[in-house]
């Protein structure tokens, strides 16, 4: 079968990919310095100590004076097993301080998912079907500017106005609440709002492009000429052929706000998800944990595009998979 | 079939088309497309629109079920539907008719149907739209469908999407889709012209065969005087929005009297030398000339061809008419006649044309 087989195949090249990825990451870390034996020998050095020697001793303990494809496979190794070494920024292993990480992150991710996913191509199709009324430039204009304003800017504004002036929701993050409280949606209403405002932009404006090409198409008089009613066929008919050049928009789109932005969101909410442990993880020089978190980013990237490819097949049969 | 509106009278005829003007606001200026036809189809009858491109046929058809766009376009007069004027229905009314009363097929089934679904799917869409038929009954009447419409292995074909159907398969799908609620009158605009010579005689063979069958009335619209010949009990000649001459099908071929139909005529392949076209274009719509609109580009037009109205359609044989102005009182008749294209047995050549090129 055409689609099994591409499936495999395509597994097969996102692991290729993340090998391609963790090789990389080996060799940069490999020329970089390592702070642990920088420290070893600031160390010896201050109390009278051969720092050479101490380097050379630090490296022994951390296994860095093997041959270097011993090291290799052996990090390789420790990758696909999750054995992602010891945090010293966090006090724990990396694997447990990325999962506590990603607990907060999808706590805003999966609604401002769902809810670009559901607004922008609705508000999309909405915006085409009344072109150029001031309907469609109210939600072209809304576009523009979720598009336009830094999303980090726009948290702090929101920061201002909702949760200091109006008090209506909490200044400071309390990661304590219960995930399905209502405290909880007040102090996330905040970041998911920013997040929605900036992600659905492109996919509005796109949606809106493509579903003006198809409510003009021969089969949405076809339909018309069957007796569909103009929401069924706005439905059925304009919808789905949408969704094909639009689900590339989505993955990209997404992908993008999750690496980028939400670092941002993260540090002006004060949310302790992936993203602002990525961002200390750097700041304070905590190299497996870095490594940790661009693991996790590259395999929602992977993840993300072989998702996207997969869904073409659905939503599009005419883009076929038998000869590849 | 059933239908929720219950003021059809049986008694009247299927289709009374009067006064239809159809007219678009465009930058430009108001854009005339339809100026003012009148005709009818009766029930089992084959009515074709003949004219060249922009003449404002494919627009009077489709403004009977209010096809067009509303705004820009406007659709003014009266049209019945067994004595149910349907400009007086509602928009949810209206589509209680269409698909259902009146079905469409278009000229370019490459583009007709949606290229995310199966055939099938669609074809179920525009029967369950009208009627509360259970999947498992929609997909074996479709299925049926197919397989009449001349689908070879329909029960397998019906899970095909529409880009696995060549161009004649695809125009046959359609034809199943508009036959699938058992329609009074198929709305036919083109169906043949995107298609192989070979494939459109099949087409309107099968055309012919299920009018038979359902007993339904065609208004088909074309250009090809030979698909004419083969197809139209009764032909209407349009130009530039208006209606220049009617009749019974024998009559226009053998005695075609406005000038405009004797050009169209002349077009034909196997007619006389002239074939480079009727010299000239079509009027502005935006601003149609004073008088009779093929009076430009006339070979017969005298001043008063040029001045007020479109002239009014003369009777000159039993269900014949006219729209020129010398066959009106005081006029000479036998200046536009043309003796050489009525001396030809235009009918019999045309046809066996299309003939030869079966099966």
């Amino acid at each position: 079968m055409g689609l099994g087989k591409y499936i495999t195949a395509r597994v097969a090249w996102a692991g290729i990919v993340s090998l391609v990825i963790v090789t990389i990451a080996f060799i940069l870390m490999h020329f970089a310095p390592n702070p642990a034996i920088q420290q070893a020998a600031t160390d010896a050095a201050l109390q009278g100590n051969d720092p050479q020697e101490a380097i050379e001793r630090a490296e022994e303990l951390r296994g860095l004076d093997r041959p270097i494809h011993v090291q290799y496979l052996d990090f390789l190794q420790n990758v696909y097993t999750l054995n992602w070494g010891w945090s010293e920024y966090r006090s724990q292993p990396v694997p447990q301080a990325l999962l506590e990480g990603l607990y907060y992150s999808a706590q805003y991710s999966v609604p401002w998912t769902i809810l670009t996913l559901l607004i922008g191509p609705l508000v999309g199709v909405y915006s085409a079907i009344n072109m150029y009324s001031w309907k469609d430039h109210l939600a072209t204009g809304f576009a523009f500017f979720g598009f336009a304003i830094p999303n980090f800017f726009f948290g702090i504004i929101l920061l201002l106005v909702f949760a200091i002036w109006l008090g209506w929701v909490p200044v400071i993050y309390n990661p304590d609440v219960a995930v399905f409280s209502l405290e909880n949606i007040r102090q996330l209403i905040l970041p998911v709002f920013v997040l929605v405002t900036g992600s659905i932009g492109g996919i509005m404006r796109v949606s809106r492009n493509e579903s003006a090409e198809f409510l003009n198409a021969d089969f949405m008089k076809t339909a018309k000429a069957k007796g569909v009613s103009p929401m069924r066929a706005y439905a059925y008919h304009v919808m789905r052929p949408t969704m094909v050049p639009l689900s590339t928009t989505v993955v990209g789109q997404l992908l993008a706000i999750f690496l980028g932005s939400s670092v941002l969101v993260e540090v002006v909410f004060g949310i302790p998800g992936l993203g602002r442990l990525t961002f200390n993880a750097l700041i304070n020089q905590d190299t497996n944990l870095v490594l940790g978190s661009l693991l996790v980013f590259t395999f929602i990237g992977v993840v993300g595009n072989l998702i996207e490819d997969l869904v073409f097949t659905i939503l599009d049969p005419r883009i076929s998979y038998d000869d590849r | 079939m059933s239908s929720n509106l219950p003021d059809f009278d049986e008694d009247a005829p299927l289709l009374e088309v009067e006064d239809l003007s159809t007219t678009f606001r465009t930058d430009a200026g108001t854009l005339l497309a339809v100026d003012g036809i009148d005709f009818t189809v009766r029930k089992g009858e084959t009515v074709c629109i003949v004219g060249e491109s922009g003449s404002g046929k494919t627009v009077a058809t489709e403004s009977i079920t209010r096809l067009i766009k509303e705004p820009p376009g406007q659709v003014d007069g009266t049209i019945r539907n067994k004595g149910l004027n349907l400009m007086e229905l509602s928009e949810k009314e209206l589509r209680s008719i269409r698909g259902n009363n009146i079905a469409h097929i278009f000229q370019n089934p490459q583009e007709a149907m949606n290229h995310c679904y199966t055939v099938g799917w669609q074809i179920v869409e525009a029967l369950r739209v009208h009627q509360d038929v259970p999947k498992k009954e929609a997909r074996a009447r479709a299925i049926d469908l197919l397989d009449r419409v001349g689908i070879a292995n329909a029960s397998a074909r019906f899970n095909d999407y529409p880009h696995e159907f060549s161009g004649g398969q695809k125009q046959r799908a359609m034809i199943a889709m508009a036959l699938v609620a058992e329609p009074d009158l198929l709305i036919a605009d083109e169906p043949t012209t995107a298609l192989d010579v070979t494939v459109q005689a099949q087409i309107l063979r099968l055309l012919n065969e299920l009018q038979e069958e359902y007993g339904m009335s065609i208004l088909f619209v074309t250009h090809d005087l030979g698909v004419v010949a083969e197809i139209a009990d009764r032909v209407i000649v349009m130009y530039s929005g208006k209606v220049m001459e009617r009749g019974d099908v024998f009559q226009i071929f053998e005695q075609p009297a406005h000038p405009y139909t004797q050009a169209l005529m002349r077009c034909l392949p196997d007619k006389g030398v002239d074939t480079g076209g009727i010299p000239g274009q079509l009027p502005d719509p935006l601003d149609p000339p004073d008088g009779c609109r093929f009076a430009p580009r006339c070979e017969h037009a005298i001043e008063d061809c040029t001045i007020g109205e479109q002239p009014a359609e003369m009777e000159i044989d039993s269900d014949h008419e006219v729209s020129c102005v010398f066959y009106q009182h005081g006029y000479d008749e036998s200046v536009v006649r043309d003796r050489e294209l009525e001396d030809d047995t235009a009918i019999e050549d045309s046809s066996t044309e299309v003939g030869a090129t079966d099966d």
